[in-house]
């Protein structure tokens, strides 16, 4: 634009408001001020309709439909849940690349640069909390809502392929959660990835199996080469992969429409993509409004969980000579971790998974029935439901309380003070753990002045109580524990717990754990301990 | 359409949508300020919380390999290792040894790679390499967690105090001039008494438990008997009495000086520094002497070992092929007694009992003789491993530090029945 003949037909400050108007257009990619303005104001759009031009001239907007059916923008409809997945994709993402600058993917500095990522770079403890809690939120998301998806019948013609492509993006989401889990390089990712990719060994004909384990660990155990692999598949390939599958299962939500409420249409139409006039809703502004207040509430939300309420693991660094005492899968692989308990490798880690996998890509498929209304489906909303049930059943059986019970004395030790995480004794930490010697028989010795340790105690002949009464081969017992000052700071903390065998032979259980004053042990879930504010004032 | 029951939940207004927006980034700035806010100190907490888990995590390796030589509570064995919860090892250690670094690389070298130095020590039985990069069983960062651990006592082990008349008394009673004369002397007396030097602080001192007195004391009457023994020609009975009292006298202090269970902190001055009973200290000797002190297992080694040396010199040419040690001192030079149990030089518990072997260790794998079994076993260990025991603890670099006679010689040894112990 020429400013000076403008200049000399309007004046100054005409053409100064023009030109600001000029930039704010370019800025919005086509909406002016004043349509904007008519936006915030609740007013309707002119027609034609101003407020499409974004639609055409914004590469993100591009791919978003202009309006949608008023049905479908109630929040109770679709819960947003494929938008919060997409957006968990992008937290992921930016927080991954964070992370990445301060980790190296080989075992001799993994481990370290986790211990350096938390106590020497600002912010690093968020970012790596957020960016676990953001997988695991990504998880439980992209499965509520292929759950929705299932419930509402949303997968049926002509949506049989958008549900396809989203059950591969369901297991793209696991892997990309378990490729990660390896990465840390303690014992808890180590065991976890062990136990996982053993699955893979049982695949038939053994040199297939084998094969394949082999491939994805690199070596017959896990160890550089698969480190660097799992790296690989978890920042380059399975999100590459990821990405693509994203575009083909949202080019199709928006090709076929978000499907209307059964209830809105006949049985067997679909009239999601033919929307009447007065039942649309525009993108601009409403659900764009909706849809970025509703990301910026949930941003909120995972902050204050991550600063407060999350903290993810770091146990000690992977040992592959000793395997830790209950070692278990992440928690969205116990079902297959419990099924691995009822039946044998071949069947539990590759057919049943490999047929429970093709019925899920195949529902749309298998489903002969055309109506998606509830009451018409009673057989697949029922089946849904107990295939739910079942996977919880499963996943309860996949954690250490199922049929892996050590001895009832390595139990209640392995209770109160595992071998690896935290548990009672060292989330109490030492502070609360007097020097003394504390004997279960000898009420006197078991009353405390420290309510945390008295808890404890409590716990600990509790514990050994209940193990007598319902352990036949464990009577009489008793339990010991001393603690004693190792060195400056530090205490040894020795169980000990004598019972009588089934055959009446005096039996006995030792371990001896060490803690330091300095150490702080977390539990991934909870509030999280603050202590250290108070105790670096006090220092002061 | 009907209107559901929850849509009163549904916020409707565009500005009450804009506002709720507004308000949940102000929440997430002031908890991430907050957060900022914090990190000092957050990060200062995660350094010591990972220095706090390296030194726990030193402790259970200490307890596990290092206790069964430098005694539960660090303060050593006489003749066989040194204390390390000393205040001498903490001020005066490293410039006995020239080590002109940090203790902290001192001591994480020692671990990884053993002793810098053989020369100026009485100490018989080889510091083992431990570190996987020179041999043996621990990784890098398990080198470090025992070098935290150790260097954790310094606290401690500054509130020691040095009793000079107790350390002179000891060193007199203890120490043998470095002569041929002296060291064969002393080789063939304690040979002489062998099955009567029963090495009792060793047997009784278990892995475990901490030394408590009736050990530490058991100990000391070990010095004393060695010293009657090694040193007839030399040393008066008085003056083993004075070194047996005084020795005694550490004792007592020493268990005072024991970390005990809700006692308060004891008195600086009534804890003494645990290296009193070792000689191997040349800032603590007379000037111009290089003494060494025979601890039960010594003797016989030092002596064997001046005299190998001694052949080899006496010997004309120059290319003599190097004195073989023999058997029995190899397996305390090699530290084999470190964590094998055998007959009465033989301490340990981490490795398997080899009193048995000579009986069983044809039996172990099938078709191979009981000469071969041996001799994978100690050339590369993780071959077999016995039930109960792990593999990657014993070092594996023992064909580089024994000659194939050597190490023959020890294989027959181990199997001899008639071996002697």
């Amino acid at each position: 634009m020429a400013v000076q003949p403008e200049v000399k037909n309007k004046s100054l400050l005409e053409t100064a408001l023009d030109l600001a108007d000029d930039t704010f257009t370019r800025i919005t990619a086509g909406i002016s001020a004043g349509e904007f303005r008519r936006m915030l104001r609740g007013d309707p759009p002119g027609r034609p309709n101003p407020r499409l031009k974004p639609h055409t001239e914004a590469f993100l907007l591009h791919i978003k439909p202009t309006y949608y059916h008023e049905s479908v923008t109630r929040f109770t409809h679709t819960f947003r849940l494929g938008l919060l997945s997409t957006y968990l994709f992008f937290i992921e993402t930016i927080t991954g690349i964070f992370l990445m600058i301060w980790y190296a993917p080989s075992p001799e500095r993994a481990y370290v640069d986790m211990i350096r990522l938390l106590s020497n770079v600002p912010f690093g403890q968020f970012m790596r909390d957020l960016h676990r809690l953001g997988a695991e939120l990504m998880v439980i998301i992209v499965t509520a809502h292929m759950v929705r998806t299932y419930l509402t019948g949303s997968y049926k013609a002509p949506r049989q392929f958008t549900w396809f492509t989203g059950v591969i993006l369901l297991v793209l989401t696991l892997f990309l959660s378990f490729s990660g889990y390896l990465l840390p390089w303690d014992q808890l990712a180590f065991w976890a990835v062990t136990i996982g990719t053993s699955m893979a060994e049982a695949v038939p004909p053994e040199i297939v199996g084998a094969t394949v384990n082999l491939l994805a660990r690199g070596a017959p155990d896990i160890s550089a080469n698969g480190l660097l692999r799992f790296y690989l598949l978890h920042v380059f390939f399975l999100p590459l992969v990821l990405i693509l599958f994203f575009f083909v299962h949202y080019y199709k939500v928006v090709h076929f429409g978000i499907s209307l409420p059964a209830q809105e249409e006949e049985v067997g139409q679909d009239t999601a993509s033919k929307v009447p006039a007065d039942r649309r809703v525009y993108y601009l502004p409403d659900v764009f409004l909706d849809e970025t207040m509703f990301l910026i509430g949930f941003t909120a939300l995972s902050i204050v969980l991550t600063v407060f309420f999350f903290q993810a693991p770091l146990e000690s660094i992977a040992n592959p000579q000793s395997t830790p005492l209950h070692t278990v899968a992440p928690w969205y692989f116990y079902w297959l971790q419990g099924l691995l308990k009822v039946a044998d490798k071949l069947w539990a880690g590759v057919i049943l998974p490999g047929i429970l996998l093709g019925l899920l890509a195949g529902i749309p498929y298998l489903d002969p029935n055309p109506s998606r209304r509830g009451r018409d489906r009673r057989v697949a909303i029922i089946s849904g439901i107990v295939a739910g049930v079942v996977m919880i059943v499963l996943s309860w059986m996949g954690t250490p309380y199922y049929a892996v019970q050590a001895a009832p004395a390595i139990e209640v030790v392995q209770e109160l003070m595992p071998e690896e995480g935290a548990g009672l004794v060292r989330e109490m930490g030492y502070k609360h753990m007097p020097v003394g010697v504390y004997d279960t028989r000898d009420a006197a010795a078991m009353q405390s002045h420290d309510e945390h340790f008295q808890e404890l105690l409590h716990e600990f002949s509790g514990s050994i109580a209940t193990f007598d009464e319902t352990d036949r081969d464990f009577n009489d017992a008793y339990g010991i524990l001393t603690i004693t000052q190792e060195q400056p700071q530090l205490r040894r903390i020795n169980w000990q717990i004598q019972w009588i065998s089934g055959q009446g032979l005096e039996e006995d259980f030792t371990r001896n754990f060490f803690l330091h004053e300095d150490s702080l042990y977390w539990e991934q879930y909870g509030l999280r301990d603050f202590s250290y504010l108070s105790e670096s004032e006090q220092a002061e | 359409m009907r209107k559901p029951w929850y849509y009163w939940l549904y916020v409707r207004s565009p500005i009450a949508k804009i506002v709720l927006g507004i308000v949940a980034v102000m929440i997430s700035i002031v908890v991430l300020l907050a957060q900022g806010w914090m990190e000092e100190r957050r990060m200062q907490a995660q350094t010591n919380n990972w220095e706090g888990r390296s030194i726990e995590k030193g402790a259970e390796i200490f307890a596990n390999n290092c206790s069964t030589c430098h005694a539960a509570d660090g303060k050593g064995l006489p003749g066989v290792a040194p204390a390390l919860y000393s205040r001498y090892f903490f001020t005066q250690r490293m410039a006995d040894v020239g080590w002109t670094g940090t203790l902290h690389d001192y001591v994480a070298l020692t671990v990884a790679a053993g002793r810098p130095s053989k020369t100026k020590s009485q100490w018989v039985q080889i510091m083992p390499t431990w570190g996987v990069r020179f041999g043996g069983p621990l990784r890098d960062d398990q080198v470090e967690y025992v070098t935290q651990f150790v260097l954790n006592w310094e606290s401690d082990a500054l509130q020691q105090s040095w009793d000079p008349r107790a350390a002179e008394a000891v060193r007199v009673a203890t120490a043998v001039p470095i002569t041929p004369t002296g060291m064969l002397t002393a080789t063939i007396t304690v040979t002489a008494t062998e099955d009567v030097t029963p090495t009792t602080g060793l047997t009784v001192t278990p892995p475990i438990t901490q030394p408590n007195a009736t050990t530490a004391t058991a100990a000391a009457t070990e010095i004393v008997a060695v010293t009657q023994t090694s040193n007839a020609t030399s040393t008066s009975d008085i003056t083993s009495t004075e070194s047996a009292t005084a020795t005694t006298g550490m004792v007592g202090a020493d268990a005072m000086g024991q970390p005990v269970a809700s006692a308060p902190p004891a008195a600086p001055a009534a804890v003494l520094d645990p290296w009193q009973p070792f000689q191997d200290a040349p800032s603590l000797a007379a000037p111009d002497t290089i003494t060494y002190t025979v601890g039960t297992l010594g003797a016989a080694a030092v002596g064997a070992e001046l005299a190998a040396t001694a052949v080899v010199t006496d010997a004309t040419g120059a290319e003599t092929a190097p004195a073989i040690i023999p058997p029995e001192q190899l397996f305390v030079s090699m530290a084999c007694s470190g964590c094998h149990m055998l007959g009465t030089v033989g301490v340990g518990v981490i490795g398997p009992d080899l009193n048995p072997l000579p009986e069983t260790a044809g039996t172990k794998v099938a078709g191979q003789d009981a000469e071969t079994y041996v001799y994978t076993s100690i050339v590369e260990p993780n071959v077999f491993i016995n039930e109960g025991y792990l593999a990657g603890v014993m070092p594996a670099n023992f064909k580089d530090r024994m000659s194939e006679e050597e190490i023959r010689g020890l294989v027959a040894w181990l199997l001899d029945p008639n071996r002697g112990y």
